[in-house]
């Protein structure tokens, strides 16, 4: 069903080339796999094969043991859960003293109970009890022991022994014999598989091939440290030009910073670049994950991820019903081989190619500090943490550009400052490109390479941080036109002197 | 001498293989192991009834009937409390299923598999459109939407044939079914349902029907496709009802287009619809409960009393008592109050047990 979904519905020929690169990457991770699968496959057979031999040659092997070791090991075991039921009556004994204790000091005892003597007294009495309850059964597993012993006196152990050997003999042989009867089995369906997978990859590159003649002819090449290129980027809803001619470049590596005042079209920009939104006019080029140029307003929302770019959202948007490590499974979606047909019959499978993923989400939750959350539900989690989640969520789409949308909006200080060493520590260790919306100009300016500051949809000003500081049209942008003279402006100049401090700190 | 081995390890090491107690336990805490236990048990209680052995003949019947509904509600449970939409066109795609196995099995005498097949290709093209329509149109809408379509496949059906009947037919073309041991036939679907739906729902598909439920934004920039998760959350819908009025017209026998209580009108729907409410719209069981309390209760346990026989109108007050219950008290539906009560006992056993032998037990 979902192929013949994939069949309608994927006519866009980029989407097609990114599928069938995704495909033959499978194919070729099957081939490289294909030893290591057969040999946990063998050594699979080979337990089963020991495991049902075990109960053949069990008889042989109980007549030629030796007798009273075996009976005194069982008996060992009994006595050890015998005991373990026992510790639970000498608790109660235990307890039941310490209530009456205590009741005495309270001045609550019943007449039974009045004295500390009579306590002890019962108390030692009922240890007696218990006492002489394993001792009744020590008595009664000897018994068992004699009566077990005197049944197989008579036996001959030289013939039962030899009789063992020569049975262990023979059923190794047969096992042997299985063995090689799978090997060839198994050698002649790897052969088959090697070939059909072989001829799958051929096949697929040259469909790849053919692909990036029919795409290459209309795709722009990018400079190659740029990563994302926008350009004249508009967006008018109806007469309203929420962006209006924007321009920047992100370079790879980089942490980009947008910025701006409320409703300045920061988070319009975002929604353009990840195609919640069809932008009006402006080109946006972007380098995917295989190295090529693609140009963004061709694909679809749920396109775009598998492109190489995942996004967080200003208010939380995680499913709450689910688990934190599920939570990171959906953003790896697109990533699952198994149709819905596979999916429905709950093969193995499917599970084993969840098992890898989870194993990619521990390390990323691991990495973000979270990963005692990872089979907590997502609801009732802190709010800093649910913000983590949600980066470590864009971190599982493996992405090479994440893009986060307002990471600090309501965190205190303290977290503030651990999330910008941690989106630091992401740019470093994951090797992506980092484009933030932020309202914090600490962390803004800390954390970016390059900020770009917009206001009502221009663009004021491109540069370091430094660079953005100085620059007279993001002033105004942020704290008013110097126009007016008097004592008003000059109050107004003060407390722009002491934001202005506080954003170069 | 080879007592070592005997006892510890066995003849060849075995140490990987767990022990016997936990295979057992294994298998016990599986989710297949309740389905297919609960199919055996109404597989025994079907034979019981309809030997009239303790339990009453009637309730053969009566069972089928909830079972075969109750996948409907299934169906419904995956669209409502998974992909969050809403829709009210069930009884319209249960009449799918009942006239594929009139027209296969009675007029063409053809066996009860390629009625199945019928039913389900017929769904599949039926639950596309709803779901190409949903990605226009949300909630309480989508609703009406899906009832009017409901109310013109039943006049469509009025007018193709009015009352359709089916008395007995074959399996594969081998085995004899009729009316009095479709039970058997509804349990094994009922089940084979139900650990399918189970799988779907713990698999990559449940998990971005959910996220899609949660948030179409975030669903949409994760990679999920809206159009292929809404449709397939119709198409299973459907399906599922189709096949439930397929064994519906087998465990009843009959069916008129123009009855208002019938399988077509709207007040199934609306009572599917509450059964998934009043059982809780994530869980199977509580759909199954939800059902039986809709469907099951008055034609089996409440007809052993006197009261319910001469007022069974008292079943529609009661369900509708529940839903308003439900809604207001547990928005899990009996499910969560079932969730709920296990943890409280969990509590209280601990509690029996500190008092006993002190704290830390």
């Amino acid at each position: 069903m979902a192929k013949m979904f994939d069949k309608i519905f994927s006519r866009n020929k980029e989407v097609a080339v990114t599928k069938t690169r995704q495909k033959l990457m499978w194919y070729k991770g099957d081939l490289d796999r294909l030893d290591d699968e057969e040999n946990t496959r063998k050594a699979g057979f080979v337990t089963r094969l020991q495991v049902r031999s075990n109960g053949k040659i069990k008889n042989a092997a109980f007549a030629a043991c030796d007798k009273e070791r075996y009976i005194d090991d069982v008996n060992t075991e009994k006595l050890k859960k015998f005991d373990i039921k026992l510790y639970m009556s000498y608790r109660a004994v235990n307890h039941a003293t310490y209530k009456r204790l205590f009741a005495l000091k309270a001045g609550k005892a019943k007449e039974k109970y009045n004295t500390e003597d009579s306590i002890w007294a019962a108390h030692f009495a009922a240890l007696d009890e218990v006492k002489k309850k394993r001792a009744d059964y020590i008595a009664k597993l000897d018994g068992v022991k004699k009566a077990f012993l005197d049944k197989y006196a008579a036996t001959d152990k030289a013939a039962a022994e030899s009789a063992y050997d020569a049975q262990k003999l023979a059923l190794t042989a047969e096992h042997d014999a299985k063995i090689a009867e799978y090997d060839k089995k198994r050698a002649a369906w790897k052969e088959k598989r090697k070939k059909s997978l072989e001829e799958k990859i051929e096949k697929y590159t040259a469909k790849l091939d053919g692909l990036l003649q029919e795409v290459s002819a209309d795709r722009a090449t990018l400079p190659d440290d740029t990563v994302l290129s926008v350009s004249g980027l508009k967006m008018y809803f109806g007469g309203l030009k929420a962006v209006d001619d924007l321009t920047f470049d992100v370079k790879k590596g980089e942490i980009f910073g947008l910025i701006g005042p409320n409703g300045a079209g920061k988070t319009t920009v975002f929604n353009c670049i990840t195609r919640f939104y069809n932008a009006t006019g402006g080109d946006m080029l972007f380098c995917n994950k295989a190295g090529e140029t693609v140009d963004l307003r061709r694909f679809k929302v749920h396109d775009v991820i598998l492109q190489g770019i995942s996004r967080t959202f200003q208010n939380v948007e995680l499913v709450r019903e689910i688990s934190v490590i599920e939570n990171l499974l959906v953003a790896s979606t697109r990533e699952i081989r198994s149709n819905l047909a596979v999916q429905a019959l709950g093969l193995p499978v499917v599970k084993r190619e969840e098992d890898i993923l989870k194993a990619r989400a521990m390390k990323i939750l691991d990495f973000m500090g979270i990963a005692t959350y990872a089979n907590w539900l997502a609801m009732g989690l802190p709010y800093g943490i649910l913000k983590k989640i949600e980066i470590a969520r864009a971190l599982m789409a493996d992405a090479t550009l994440i893009i986060l949308d307002e990471p600090a909006a309501g965190l205190n200080d303290s977290e503030t400052a651990e999330l910008s060493l941690l989106i630091k520590r992401i740019r470093d260790e994951f090797g992506v490109t980092i484009l933030l919306v932020e309202h914090d100009m600490k962390l803004v300016m800390s954390i970016c390479d390059r900020i770009c500051a917009i206001s009502f949809g221009r663009m004021l000003g491109i540069g370091t941080p430094a660079e953005i500081q100085a620059n007279k049209a993001v002033q105004e942008a942020y704290l008013g036109v110097d126009d007016a003279s008097g004592a008003e402006s000059e109050a107004d100049e003060k407390t722009d002197g002491a934001e202005e401090e506080g954003e170069k700190k | 001498m080879n007592y070592f081995l005997l006892k510890q390890k066995g003849l060849f090491d075995t140490s990987q293989t767990p022990p016997r107690s936990q295979k057992v336990r294994r298998i016990l805490t599986n989710p297949m192991f309740g389905f297919i236990l609960f199919g055996v048990i109404m597989i025994v209680v079907g034979f019981l009834a309809k030997n009239k052995i303790v339990i009453p003949y009637s309730w053969g019947s009566a069972l089928s009937l909830t079972l075969s509904y109750a996948i409907a509600s299934v169906g419904f449970c995956l669209l409502m409390g998974y992909s969050g939409l809403a829709s009210l066109g069930t009884g319209g795609f249960i009449g799918i299923g009942t006239y594929s196995a009139y027209y296969v099995m009675n007029a063409w005498g053809l066996p009860f598999i390629l009625a199945l097949a019928l039913c389900v290709t017929v769904a599949i093209i039926c639950g596309m459109i709803v779901g190409f329509i949903s990605l226009r149109i949300e909630g309480i809408y989508l609703a009406i939407l899906t009832l009017g379509l409901s109310e013109i496949l039943r006049f469509v059906f009025q007018a193709v044939k009015d009352s359709i009947s089916l008395s007995s037919f074959n399996l594969f073309g081998v085995i004899q079914i009729s009316r009095t041991n479709a039970i058997y036939l509804v349990a094994v679907m009922f089940v084979i349902i139900m650990i399918i739906t189970n799988n779907i729902i713990n698999s990559p598909t449940g998990r971005a029907m959910l996220a899609m439920k949660n948030s179409t934004a975030a669903a949409q920039a994760m990679g999920i496709s809206l159009m292929k998760y809404r449709l397939l959350a119709f198409v299973i819908c459907t399906v599922y009802a189709a096949l439930a009025g397929t064994l519906l017209m087998i465990s009843v026998g009959y069916a008129k287009a123009t009855d208002a209580m019938g399988f077509y009108a709207m007040i199934t729907s609306l009572n599917i619809l509450a059964a998934v409410v009043i059982g809780g719209a994530k869980s199977i069981w509580g759909t199954l409960v939800g059902t039986f309390i809709m469907y099951g209760l008055q034609r089996t346990l409440l007809n052993q009393v006197q009261f319910f026989i001469d007022n069974p109108v008292v079943i529609t007050f009661i369900s509708g008592i529940l839903v308003v219950l439900v809604v207001m008290f547990y928005p899990g539906g009996l499910a969560q109050l079932a969730k709920e009560l296990v943890g409280k006992i969990k509590k209280l056993i601990s509690k029996i047990k500190a008092a006993k032998y002190g704290k830390d037990v």
